[in-house]
């Protein structure tokens, strides 16, 4: 921002603001409160809410538009904070106020608090699937639970012995409770180390811009920043996920999560056998069954296939050196019994294609 | 001086761009047909439980007499090579002569989780080679390898040498212990046991969300900041969508086989080593004497360049030439370049040695 002074650019934003909602208007769309000032709370935001409101529940983008609004949100976020400190700044400004900049944009007001100063950790949430979210929001009921004060008690609760007729379901919810402990505390340890990624993108993106102070290498454009910024936080990622330490922290979350679905399972297991219904197990057995059928069959098929092609074979050689015999100088030649024959040509039954083949490379 | 220099007008003018593609949006993504890929013209010519053997029928016969027979990977459906008609593998090498065909797995489900390595490799892999190799009245066919499918040629062909004349692999892990292998370095501690009992089979959503991963800021926000640029774009945005659904509509892993898959080459890494067994049968890379022709990518941030260069010296074949592709994992296939270089490279290669 190095030509007008921070009042002109303030005009001309406004004047922007303005043409935009000129735009959205035509189609009943009024502006949301505050838009157009660069100090409001985060008015781009609240235009690509509006935008998003186009298409309505039903549109067959609405997924795609989720995702656009979504990402596009954190691109205008930096985008607002980037305008913020040109403003008070007038383009001068050294890569670390350029590195807070970028922080700011990214902790959109909001969100939560937790994944301040992470987008990784903010990216990967926006990222979960629909199929994953009944069992995060199981963990994180669980969660609200088991933090705090009430950690100890419940960890000491889940080492008490069980007795009498309830004991082994006792024991197995028990197992259920440690394992999802165990869980938050791999999943813990995990988020820890994408905020220490998010927290090296940051640092790796000051040295980028550092790189760009000298004449000529400039960033002049919004997107050339965020696109510095992806390569920096990028990078910093593949250090961090590519380290041992990921690597162990990793494994553990997943086998963790593993350890209670798996336990998910034989709690709902119980519950279904006792109602009747046909468990997971049961079903289990059965598909094996099945594929060690389907297995057997294909077997057998293939071996009567080979079979009977060795004998088709086999009589077709008999028929030409009976026409052989038939065709031949001496008429009075005493044809072969068919069994020999059939026996005879056994090897060529091994490999009848091979045999009549005619050679096409 | 400072790293940033933004004019205030060329600021405005990026917001004002912003503006104007959003509002394009607005209309072009209501204006949008579904999406579908797999364009070229093709026959089911054999069937076996959920997997089908297709022949693809070019705008003229094929020249050469040696079948080609693409076998892709379980993860994904085949048709990248087969998006549309402008980025089509297939269309390119039948334009140049080629008679292609692809194994489709199909999308497995419940009944199909005790599926094994076995079944795919010795099973229904080497009934389709042997319903070509019929058909054809040929001894040996040619087998063109991509991605996992590529490791399953690589067995298929050191467990049958005699089924196949030419073997081509694309983008296909050999080593699965480089350094730079992201994939592989997660799996190492998975208890995969513990992991295959517990979903059965491994489901699609599971897969890509852990390949979104490995590069999550490029792949799920930078691209989708990306689009905007071509919101106002029709075709671009049914291009970008196309490869949208190629991503996310994938099959389930059937869980057996993913157990072996992962215990035995992420892990062990045995194609590589030796001691990797399917089924009954051994593998050894030594024993694939056809003429290899390995084509990888060089931004290939699935399988490293590394994983696959190191085909070379591990397979007994006195003819093996690779190829270095200047893209990615997916570029491969779908970019310009591609289209240009690859279907004639594979062509070529084959040719010399029809």
């Amino acid at each position: 921002m190095a030509s007008n002074s921070a009042q002109d650019w303030m005009n001309q934003w406004q004047v922007l603001a303005q043409r935009y909602w000129d735009g959205w208007k035509s189609q009943g769309v009024m502006p949301p409160n505050g838009f157009g000032k660069p100090d409001a709370n985060a008015p781009w935001q609240a235009a690509l809410d509006q935008w998003t409101q186009l298409f309505g529940q039903s549109a067959q983008q609405s997924d795609l538009v989720d995702r656009v609004a979504a990402n596009a949100k954190s691109y205008v976020g930096l985008m607002q904070s980037l305008l913020n400190t040109a403003l008070g700044q007038e383009g001068g400004g050294s890569a670390m106020a350029w590195t807070e900049a970028l922080r700011n944009g990214f902790n959109v007001p909001g969100m939560d608090p937790a994944l301040w100063n992470n987008p990784l950790g903010a990216g990967f949430r926006d990222l979960a699937g629909q199929g994953a979210k009944g069992f995060e929001q199981l963990m994180a009921e669980f969660g609200r639970g088991a933090a705090g004060p009430f950690r100890q008690e419940l960890l000491a609760n889940l080492g008490m012995p069980a007795f009498g007729l309830a004991r082994e379901h006792q024991e197995r919810w028990q197992q259920l409770g440690a394992a999802l402990v165990d869980y938050q505390e791999q999943t813990n340890r995990y988020n820890a180390l994408i905020l220490k990624a998010s927290q090296q993108g940051f640092d790796r993106f000051q040295s980028k811009l550092a790189e760009r102070e000298e004449p000529g290498r400039q960033l002049d454009s919004v997107r050339a920043v965020y696109d510095l910024w992806i390569d920096a936080a990028e990078e910093a990622y593949a250090d961090i996920a590519l380290s041992e330490e990921f690597r162990k922290a990793y494994g553990a979350m997943v086998n963790a999560q593993m350890r209670v679905r798996s336990l998910i399972q034989t709690e709902v297991e119980q519950q279904t056998r006792q109602l009747g219904m046909p468990t997971r197990s049961e079903l289990k057995g059965v598909e094996k069954s099945v594929q060690e059928l389907r297995r057997h069959l294909k077997a057998q098929q293939e071996s009567a296939a080979a079979d009977l092609s060795g004998e088709i074979a086999a009589l077709r050689a008999e028929v030409a050196a009976l026409k052989r015999e038939l065709a031949g100088v001496k008429p009075a030649a005493k044809p072969e019994t068919a069994r020999p024959a059939v026996a005879k040509s056994t090897e060529a039954a091994a490999r009848p294609a091979a045999a009549s083949k005619k050679t096409k490379r | 001086m400072g790293p940033i220099r933004i004019e205030p007008q060329k600021a405005l003018d990026e917001a004002l761009k912003l503006q104007q593609k959003l509002s394009a949006g607005t209309q072009t993504l209501r204006s949008l047909d579904p999406v579908t890929f797999g364009v070229t013209p093709k026959e089911a010519v054999y069937r076996d439980d959920k997997v089908t053997l297709y022949r693809f029928k070019g705008t003229k016969a094929p020249t050469a007499k040696t079948p080609l027979l693409i076998c892709y990977a379980l993860v994904n459906t085949p048709y990248m090579v087969d998006l549309q008609d402008d980025r089509s593998m297939v269309k390119n090498l039948l334009a140049l002569g080629q008679d292609v065909y692809l194994v489709d797995w199909g999308y497995p489900d419940g009944s199909d989780k005790y599926l094994t390595l076995d079944d795919y490799i010795n099973g229904y892999l080497r009934r389709c080679v042997d319903f070509l190799r019929k058909s054809h009245d040929v001894d040996a066919i040619n087998l063109l390898g991509i991605c996992q499918g590529g490791a399953f040629s690589l067995c298929f062909s050191a467990i049958y040498p005699e089924k196949v004349r030419n073997l081509v692999t694309m983008v296909t892990p050999v080593d699965f212990h480089t350094p730079d292998n992201m994939l592989s370095h997660w799996v190492r501690e998975l208890d995969v046991d513990l992991f295959v009992d517990t979903l059965g089979n491994v489901p699609a959503d599971l897969m890509n969300y852990c390949y979104l991963t490995l590069k999550p800021l490029r792949l799920n926000q930078q691209k989708y900041v990306g689009l905007v640029d071509i919101l106002d774009n029709k075709t671009e945005l049914e291009n970008f969508l196309r490869m949208e659904k190629w991503i996310f509509d994938s099959p389930d892993q059937a869980g057996e086989a993913f157990r072996q898959f992962i215990k035995d080459f992420y892990q062990g890494n045995k194609l590589l080593k030796g001691g990797l067994r399917i089924g009954d049968k051994a593998v050894d890379l030594k024993n694939v004497t056809a003429p290899v022709l390995n084509i990888f990518a060089e931004q290939d941030h699935l399988v490293p360049p590394a994983a696959s260069r190191a085909l070379q010296g591990a397979v007994g074949s006195g003819d093996y030439s690779q190829i270095a592709f200047k893209g990615g994992h997916i570029g491969i296939y779908v970019s310009g370049r591609a289209q240009r270089e690859v279907p004639p490279a594979i062509h070529d290669w084959l040719a010399k040695r029809s």
